[in-house]
């Protein structure tokens, strides 16, 4: 009876919506960096640990507040228990365990085995607790028995969660782990010789009245202290023997002191790189929306460059190591990964349809630009994706990819020519417009709602008040240009107006529509 | 915009007017290619000169002929009617087409040059030589990219306008003496009255270009020889310039980036 009651409600939890995304939003708020709750969480927790350290460290000499001590004791400590146990729930699930389990032996056509389910469980439970993170927060919560003096010093432990919070500390310890061995080796080598020394000293010195060394833990506190080359001289050996040991001990020590060093250099040294890019991972997963430009040469490097003029993230992926320190060298956030592999957008970890804003095939190579619109397309299907095509036989490849915009260098010459010889004049007044040095500039300013409330029709809009020419308006859901409209024409939000003059009165006026307020 | 002009009183109507009906192509290249297919309708004669005559396609031969870089150029002199002539320069070498570029001006003060170059520096360089009119080919192809991302539509419409054959123009419209605009402050005309006609910008005579609303443009009083850019379709600027009485007109002589 109470087996089937834990079967039925393991299967309505496994299956339960609600709980699953109840789960799911505590995992992330806990575990989940990229959410963004998370740091609020963090935020708070960080404080409630300073604010029991400073009780703390007031509490020695002075008097301390009882509510703040209440609240140091017992709220803070209350949170801490909420939250490992939180920690506690979404690390595994008990109810896929028993799913499983119950999944498995039906299969086989035995009777459900609940009490293997229940030891994994625990197995899975207890593991995560023994983990060092776990054993901290758990400690962290042991103030609440502050009437135990000794609990007291607990406290402290609470400054070891910070570690959770502390991203450094997590690389740093990352990085020290790749050097498991060397460490290792190194820890041997100095207890063997603390171990040595501190007997020795202790046999050569222990029944000498005039040597400081009376006990074997002074001998080995004295040991510890000469081989880190520390050397207080609170204790020092005072027989021929015992100094002889000394000088062993001392040049141990310097062998010691080199070895860690190095370790540690060699250790940043050989991961500094990788560092590097995590952080650099990191921070692109942040970003909100931008450009990734797969390809770093001279069209590239150029357009890269104007697109960043207004104010756009950029993202460079090449493949070529030199490329990507030009890339670095111009100031952009550049990624030495082959734009032609999958695993270079997963490493990325983003999501292309709504972090980025579009991908720029611009290698001057058409196999290259080909195969990396086949990747990204291949992930996802509806990313814009821009391609420069360097040889017209290739067009089809890209547009059979299906990629948005094709651009096409050599067709672009063929149109400039025909263009300066037939209309040289609308040639020059629409580069100059185009062009980014020019104090007259075409700009797009986009209708929403609130613009069509206070300006219903293009007369009311009186951007010549703002000596901004309205060259039309380009009606989206149509698809059509209405140049130069009457005064009654009717805005709708989604229209684009199109306006010609100077940069600073264009922002004015747009500036202008967006915060009238109406009249009304 | 700034647009430079020599003085108008020293070129007659004629002149200003005067098709080119003679396209030089230096090179032989798959620009050069894309040109001649784009200008073929526009000019009576093409020619392409390249130093590798043996590299032609067959159905390019009839528009080519050999040349050195270091000819005196007696042929083309001789078979050339360089004032209705275009040259475009596009080979490959940038050295070389600077040369080029410079040997045609130096013979040919007043042919129409147009230089194609690979980045700003020879852009640069190419004016220096002497080049009319210089496509920085990057510098370009980086612009269109940047415009259509970060622009779509204006980009749209301006590219309609330029290269495809849409109904809206621009136009340069010049102040002839018997216009009634003459005398008048620009900011006092009423250009609502031209319905379908955006000025955008006004020309002087001292070849400096105004936006239609710039603090300078606002009290300039508007003399013949002024020159109004104007956008506008086609009808609409036929019937704007037989109200102002004023004609559109294409100056060749000497135009700059």
């Amino acid at each position: 009876m109470l087996k089937r009651w834990i079967l039925d409600f393991a299967y309505y939890l496994d299956t339960s919506k609600s709980y699953q995304r109840r789960k799911q939003f505590f995992y992330r708020l806990l575990e989940d960096d990229k959410f963004k709750y998370k740091k609020y969480v963090d935020f708070l927790m960080i404080t409630l640990i300073f604010i029991s350290v400073i009780v703390l460290i007031r509490e020695v000499k002075h008097h301390v507040n009882d509510y703040l001590l209440f609240f140091s004791n017992y709220i803070i400590s209350f949170v801490f228990f909420v939250e490992y146990m939180l920690r506690l729930w979404v690390s595994s699930s008990v109810s896929k365990i028993i799913v499983e389990r119950a999944e498995h032996d039906t299969f086989l056509h035995r009777e459900v085995n609940l009490r293997k389910a229940f030891l994994k469980i625990l197995r899975v439970k207890l593991k995560y607790m023994l983990s060092p993170q776990a054993i901290i927060d758990l400690l962290a919560i042991l103030p609440f028995f502050h009437e135990l003096r000794l609990l007291r010093i607990f406290i402290l432990f609470r400054v070891f969660k910070l570690f959770r919070y502390a991203k450094s500390f997590q690389t740093l310890s990352s990085v020290l782990a790749t050097k498991k061995f060397e460490f290792l080796t190194l820890g041997i080598f100095a207890s063997i010789v603390i171990f040595v020394s501190s007997v020795l000293i202790y046999v050569m010195e222990g029944n000498d009245p005039n040597s400081p060394i009376n006990t074997l833990y002074e001998a080995i506190y004295w040991s510890i202290v000469t081989i880190s080359t520390v050397g207080y001289g609170d204790i020092t050996p005072v027989s021929h023997e015992g100094r002889f040991v000394a000088m062993l001990v001392i040049i141990a020590g310097i062998a010691v002191l080199a070895f860690t060093t190095s370790l540690f250099v060699s250790a940043f040294t050989e991961k500094l790189d990788e560092i590097r890019e995590i952080k650099m991972i990191e921070n692109v997963s942040k970003l909100k929306k931008f450009y990734l430009i797969c390809g770093y040469e001279s069209i590239a490097r150029e357009v890269a460059r104007k697109l960043a003029l207004s104010n756009n993230d950029i993202i460079i992926m090449d493949e070529d190591a030199e490329r990507v320190e030009l890339a670095k060298a111009d100031g952009f956030t550049a990624l030495n990964y082959d734009p032609g592999k999958v695993e270079s957008y997963e490493k990325l970890s983003i999501d292309m349809a709504t972090q980025v804003k579009a991908i720029l095939c611009l290698r001057e190579n058409d196999v290259e630009n080909v195969y990396s619109a086949l990747t990204i397309r291949s992930i996802d299907k509806k990313v814009f994706i821009l391609a420069l095509l360097m040889q017209d036989v290739n067009r089809e490849k890209l547009e059979f990819i299906g990629v948005d915009k094709i651009v096409y260098p050599q067709e672009l010459v063929g149109l400039i020519t025909k263009e300066l010889v037939g209309k040289p004049v609308a040639f020059e007044v629409i580069h100059e417009l185009r062009s980014e040095n020019a104090d007259v500039k075409i700009d797009e300013l986009g209708v929403t709602e609130r613009i069509v409330e206070n300006f219903p029709t293009v007369g009311e809009l009186g951007n010549k008040k703002f000596r901004v020419v309205l060259l039309g308006i380009y009606k989206e859901k149509d698809d059509r240009f209405y140049f130069n409209p009457l005064d009654d024409m009717l805005l709708e939000a989604g229209d684009y107006l199109l306006v010609i003059g100077y940069e600073v009165f264009i922002r004015e006026f747009e500036k202008y529509l967006h915060t009238k307020v109406s009249n009304a | 915009m700034r647009f430079l002009f020599v003085s108008l009183k020293s070129i007659s109507i004629q002149r200003l007017v005067m098709p080119k009906t003679t396209a030089l192509i230096f090179g032989y290249n798959k620009y050069a290619r894309e040109i001649v297919n784009n200008v073929k309708d526009k000019y009576k004669h093409i020619k392409i000169y390249t130093r590798h005559i043996e590299n032609v396609k067959e159905q390019d031969l009839k528009f080519v002929e050999h040349f050195e870089l270091s000819d005196k150029w007696y042929t083309i002199k001789k078979d050339v009617d360089i004032k209705k002539s275009m040259a475009f320069c596009v080979l490959k070498d940038t050295a070389e087409n600077i040369f080029l570029t410079i040997s045609l001006r130096a013979n040919f003060p007043d042919l129409t040059i147009i230089a194609l170059a690979s980045n700003k520096e020879s852009a640069n360089k190419l004016k220096m030589a002497g080049a009319n009119k210089v496509i920085p080919l990057v510098e370009t192809t980086s612009d269109i990219i940047a415009n259509m991302l970060e622009k779509p539509i204006s980009n749209k419409i301006l590219h309609s306008i330029l290269y495809e054959e849409s109904a809206l123009k621009i136009a340069q419209i010049k102040i002839s003496e018997e216009s009634h605009f003459k005398d008048e402050e620009l900011h006092s005309i009423d250009w609502t009255r031209y319905n379908g006609i955006i000025v955008l910008s006004v020309m002087r005579k001292d070849m400096k270009s105004e936006f239609i609303y710039s603090n300078k443009a606002k009290h300039h009083i508007i003399e013949p020889g002024d020159v109004l850019v104007v956008v506008g379709y086609e009808e609409d600027i036929k019937e704007f310039e037989e109200k102002i009485g004023s004609k559109r007109y294409v100056d060749w002589s000497n135009w700059s980036w």
